[in-house]
């Protein structure tokens, strides 16, 4: 037992050393710094500059509920549209399946630096196709970037667009791993394809739409490049503001380390909370 | 054997300066800065050929995080010069106190800080030591289409007030339709609230950078002045690049902003434009109030850790501290200088052919002496962040009055930096 | 018989009239992207939409070499990536096959600690990260901060446990009774079995590399040391912008990665699926 507790962690140790460098002295660090006032040199212990302003900072909670905005809206319809593209992805009838799948999934593997300039030209209220295609059948053009509900859909649009295939692919492995005969003693019963859908597919897939949906609450409450590539730094007047984008301006724009660190955990504490919700949501009736 | 003997007369050559090695300086700025920067080297090299600089040219908010960053990180990777905006200059100074370099060893006496006027020298200075040197100032002037006021019969001289502004502006959309008045970074910024505001002798906080002044009335007004423009649709949003990009396809009358402004306007416009643009003075809030403010204007600072203290200090003499330099800078791109002797240089009094023959160094640099210092702090950031969200939120409706949204701005504030909202 | 092929060809064309059109949507932004690329900016920020490219590409692209040295920035992901990839997949397969293969004292603790921090946003580290990088070791601007500390990424220890554990004890049992050094049958047993996982393993980590922004946009200033995506996103705040070239550099940064993304799509799909089977 030792001389393999030895190899053990022969194999470990040097993946085990970065790790508790890079990422577990860090996350104490943080904690650490969460209670420190970091305007002036030197640092000096204040909680009530970073938790205490945290408790009545209307601009910590514009950003909250931003992101929880995004949450509540922009995950349930990616999920959603996901798990349709995943069963139309699916079906035996599709024709030029890799062109299609190809459309879907290829947004997964492109960076924020460069869909964000995209997004960014193709939305422009002025010359932009999108509002430009808006007038061409007759709507009003949408001031993208000026106004905060149409900015904030933006955001969303820009993250359904790139994340849906990614969920796709997951949910469809989930489909795939459905074994046939299941359907076919179902259709020799007679249910119809869309009872099929409720009552068999749905029910079996979602341990992976819970974990989809995992995944999607962490990216969420991570949200940073969006917002800051697209809308400029959460703008219009912070009505993109993420709490990403709060804690990377109060750190790096107003030097706000302490204040910043307090935000991080109370990201943190929101995104382990919400995703074990999830989790025991998943689990509940199984 | 033979290779330490050339090492060692290498370093002897190199010691002895016969070998006159390259001195290299580096800086980061933005803007139409750094092509200003450029525009110096001719004159510079003739003076100093072994001294090369070499410009980064980024964003402005891109600088600023990376200066930040670079300081937080002891001065690793900051560049020998930076820019870095006045008004912010003291997040630097509280914060990295040894960031950025004292000058005065490297010669920037008494005598030479008397040359730039006290609104700049004043937040560059740490005790005794002087931390940057002035570089342009932002006297806020309009930058109108001719040929759009003219169209509509409107004379610019008989604007004197914002409501004048916006009487005229609804005469020039009506006479050019697809045309927008004026534009604002509404998105992204407070500008006009800014701009306005220091008019009125109203800045985030008081001179003495010890209370919050943002809800006092001259910065409520200006609050005013863009919910009105705003909400007779005489104003859109426009960043820096919308701005130019609107200038360019014709479809805005006016942009005002610092006087810096100029070489943009004039180097992004397209051939069948010049002639066209004019310059005005900014309007007033009341009848026969004040007309001048100060917006943007900037600094070089010296990174504290460079080996070439001395080269880019020997740069700054002549680029910022000299009126070929200044001028020079002027002249390319329109960098107001703050060197005040420069002020008296026959080109400030040339007419200027893109701007149809007006003579707008002059009338720009008429507004200087009437600009009230603004202590920006080191909280300029965090009170910004609030003032914009509020901004927003007023012009959507959020709050009842102007002054309800710079109350709670005042307290929010407050709360961020712990000073007191000023009675 | 007849009507039953007919409902199938209903079927198919509603299915497709629903799926082509989403398709198109969802292709445009890639596809607009190849078109600003080749634009003159007087034509992307002009009255009429343009959707077929223009023959700008070459100059726009000369324009954004000239602003950001952009051939440099690739050259320095290219490396980044590489190496980082190589990195993590050595370091996460070894710890991945000491917790698949061995039971030793401490090895709930890791896993649990591994796993449990796993779901803590990067935010919580990003700022002592940045500190202790960049103002303790002083290491802005290296390539030793740009590719070790994202190197904690513990994707790969998850995703390669599951491989190993997944493969039959006797393999290796049979290796050891023939005297074989257990660094050996790591190294030639398990890791080629677990070549496609490796390879899908590979495909992510470098994509993840590839388009990182946080860190490289905190911790390298300089033009010299910058990473691709952020050479590119500091040319949005600039007053001069050539967006046709800003597009060339999207299109630079997509092409590789699509064109990897077809060829590979396999252990693509298998990279990305593997954290939901199990």
């Amino acid at each position: 037992m030792r001389q393999r507790t030895q190899t053990a962690y022969g194999f470990l140790s040097p993946y085990l050393l970065i790790f508790a460098i890079f990422w577990l002295w860090p996350i104490i660090h943080s904690f650490y710094l969460s209670f420190l006032s970091t305007r002036r040199q030197p640092w000096s212990f204040n909680p009530g500059m970073t938790w205490g302003r945290l408790t009545q900072d209307p601009a910590f909670y514009n950003a909250l509920w931003n992101t929880l905005k995004i949450l509540a809206i922009q995950v349930p319809v990616m999920l959603t549209l996901a798990t349709l593209l995943a069963v139309l992805l699916n079906s035996t009838l599709l024709r030029a399946r890799g062109l299609i799948r190809f459309a879907f999934f290829a947004p997964v593997v492109i960076g924020e630096a460069a869909y964000a300039a995209v997004f960014r030209l193709m939305f422009n209220d002025e010359f932009g196709i999108v509002n430009k295609t808006l007038e061409g059948i007759g709507l009003d053009a949408v001031s993208w970037f000026s106004n905060p509900t149409a900015a904030m859909s933006l955001i969303i649009i820009a993250v359904t667009w790139r994340w849906v295939g990614y969920n796709a692919i997951i949910i469809l492995s989930g489909l795939q791993s459905i074994p046939q005969d299941v359907y076919e003693a179902a259709t020799l019963d007679r249910v119809s394809p869309r009872q099929q859908f409720l009552y068999i597919t749905l029910p079996l897939l979602k341990p992976v739409i819970v974990f989809c949906l995992v995944l999607s609450v962490i990216g969420s409450m991570q949200l940073f490049a969006e917002p800051y590539l697209i809308t400029n730094l959460g703008g219009p007047g912070g009505a993109t503001e993420t709490l990403g984008l709060y804690l990377y301006k109060q750190a790096f724009l107003n030097l706000n380390f302490g204040y910043a660190s307090a935000i991080a955990y109370t990201i943190a504490a929101l995104a382990v909370s919400i995703s074990i919700l999830n989790l025991w949501l998943g689990r509940e009736r199984s | 054997m033979r290779h330490t003997t050339v090492c060692a007369a290498l370093v002897l050559l190199a010691s002895t300066g016969i070998a006159r090695a390259e001195t290299e300086v580096k800086v980061w700025s933005w803007g139409s800065a750094a092509p200003a920067l450029e525009a110096t080297l001719e004159g510079f090299n003739a003076l100093h050929p072994d001294i090369k600089l070499t410009v980064d040219k980024l964003g402005y908010s891109d600088v600023k995080s990376r200066v930040l960053a670079a300081c937080a990180a002891g001065g690793t990777g900051l560049p020998d010069l930076f820019q870095f905006q006045n008004t912010e200059m003291e997040l630097i100074t509280a914060q990295f106190p040894d960031c950025a370099a004292d000058l005065v060893p490297l010669g920037f006496d008494a005598d030479q800080q008397a040359a730039f006027p006290e609104f700049k020298m004043f937040a560059l200075r740490q005790g005794d030591r002087v931390v940057g040197m002035p570089w342009d100032s932002g006297p806020v002037v309009m930058f109108y289409r001719r040929d759009f006021y003219e169209k509509a019969g409107v004379d610019v001289a008989s604007i004197e007030t914002w409501d004048d502004f916006q009487e005229a502006g609804k005469a020039v959309q009506a006479a050019n339709p697809g045309v927008t008045m004026i534009n604002d970074n509404l998105n992204g910024g407070a500008e006009f609230v800014r701009m306005i505001g220091e008019e009125q002798g109203c800045g985030y906080f008081s001179s003495d950078g010890e209370s919050i002044t943002v809800s006092q009335p001259g910065c409520v007004a200006a609050l005013e002045v863009v919910k009105s423009l705003k909400d007779q649709k005489l104003m859109t949003a426009a960043d820096f690049n919308g701005k130019l990009q609107n200038n360019g396809a014709g479809v805005v009358a006016t942009q005002m902003s610092g006087a810096w402004f100029e070489g943009s306007v004039r180097n992004n416009a397209p051939e069948d434009q010049h002639g066209k643009w004019g310059i005005m003075a900014m309007p007033s809030v009341t009848a026969g109030g004040s007309r001048a403010a100060n917006f943007g204007g900037s600094l070089l600072a010296i990174n504290n850790n460079s080996r070439v203290k001395e080269a880019a200090f020997t740069y700054l003499s002549y680029a910022l501290g000299s009126n070929e330099g200044q001028i020079t800078m002027l002249r390319e791109q329109g960098l107001v200088p703050s060197l005040i002797s420069a002020l008296d240089d026959p080109y400030v009094s040339e007419p200027s052919e893109f701007w149809g023959g007006q003579k707008i160094w002059e009338l720009v640099l008429g507004r200087l002496e009437k600009i009230a210092p603004i202590n920006g702090t080191e909280y300029f950031s965090d009170a910004d962040q609030v003032v914009i969200a509020n901004q927003t939120a007023y012009l959507a409706g959020g709050f009842d009055s102007a002054q309800a949204a710079m109350d709670d701005a005042a307290k929010q504030i407050s709360f961020a930096t712990g000073l007191p909202i000023a009675e | 018989m007849k009507s039953r092929s007919r409902t199938v060809l209903l079927r198919s064309l509603a299915l497709h009239a629903v799926i082509v059109p989403l398709a198109l949507l969802w292709l445009l932004p890639i596809w607009m992207m190849i078109v600003f690329a080749s634009m003159e900016d007087s034509a992307i920020f002009s009255a009429e939409v343009q959707l077929w490219p223009g023959d700008r590409f070459i100059e726009n692209f000369h324009e954004l070499q000239a602003e950001l040295d952009f051939v440099r920035t690739i050259v320095v992901s290219v490396v980044v990536a590489v190496i980082y990839t190589a990195a993590s997949v050595v370091l996460t397969s070894m710890a991945g096959w000491a917790l698949a293969r061995y039971r030793f004292h401490g090895r709930g603790l890791v896993v649990s600690i591994i796993l449990g921090t796993m779901t803590l946003p990067y935010f919580v580290v990003v700022i002592p990260q940045f500190i202790m990088v960049a103002r303790d070791f002083g290491l802005s601007n290296t390539w030793i901060a740009l590719i070790v500390p994202p190197l904690f990424n513990s994707l790969g220890v998850l995703f390669m446990r599951q491989a190993f554990t997944m493969m039959p004890a006797d393999l290796f049992d049979a290796a050891r009774i023939d005297g074989v050094s257990e660094w050996q049958i790591f190294r030639h047993v398990a890791l080629p079995l677990a070549r496609p996982m490796l390879a899908a393993l590979s495909i992510i980590l470098f994509l993840h590399s590839w388009n990182n922004y946080l860190w490289p946009l905190l911790i390298s200033n300089d033009r010299s040391m910058m990473t691709a995506p952020v050479a590119l996103g500091s040319l949005f705040g600039l007053l001069d912008v050539s967006w046709g070239g800003v597009m060339v550099g999207s299109v630079l940064l997509t092409a590789p990665m699509l064109v990897v993304f077809i060829f590979m799509q396999r252990f693509f799909m298998a990279g990305i699926t593997a954290g939901a089977v199990k």
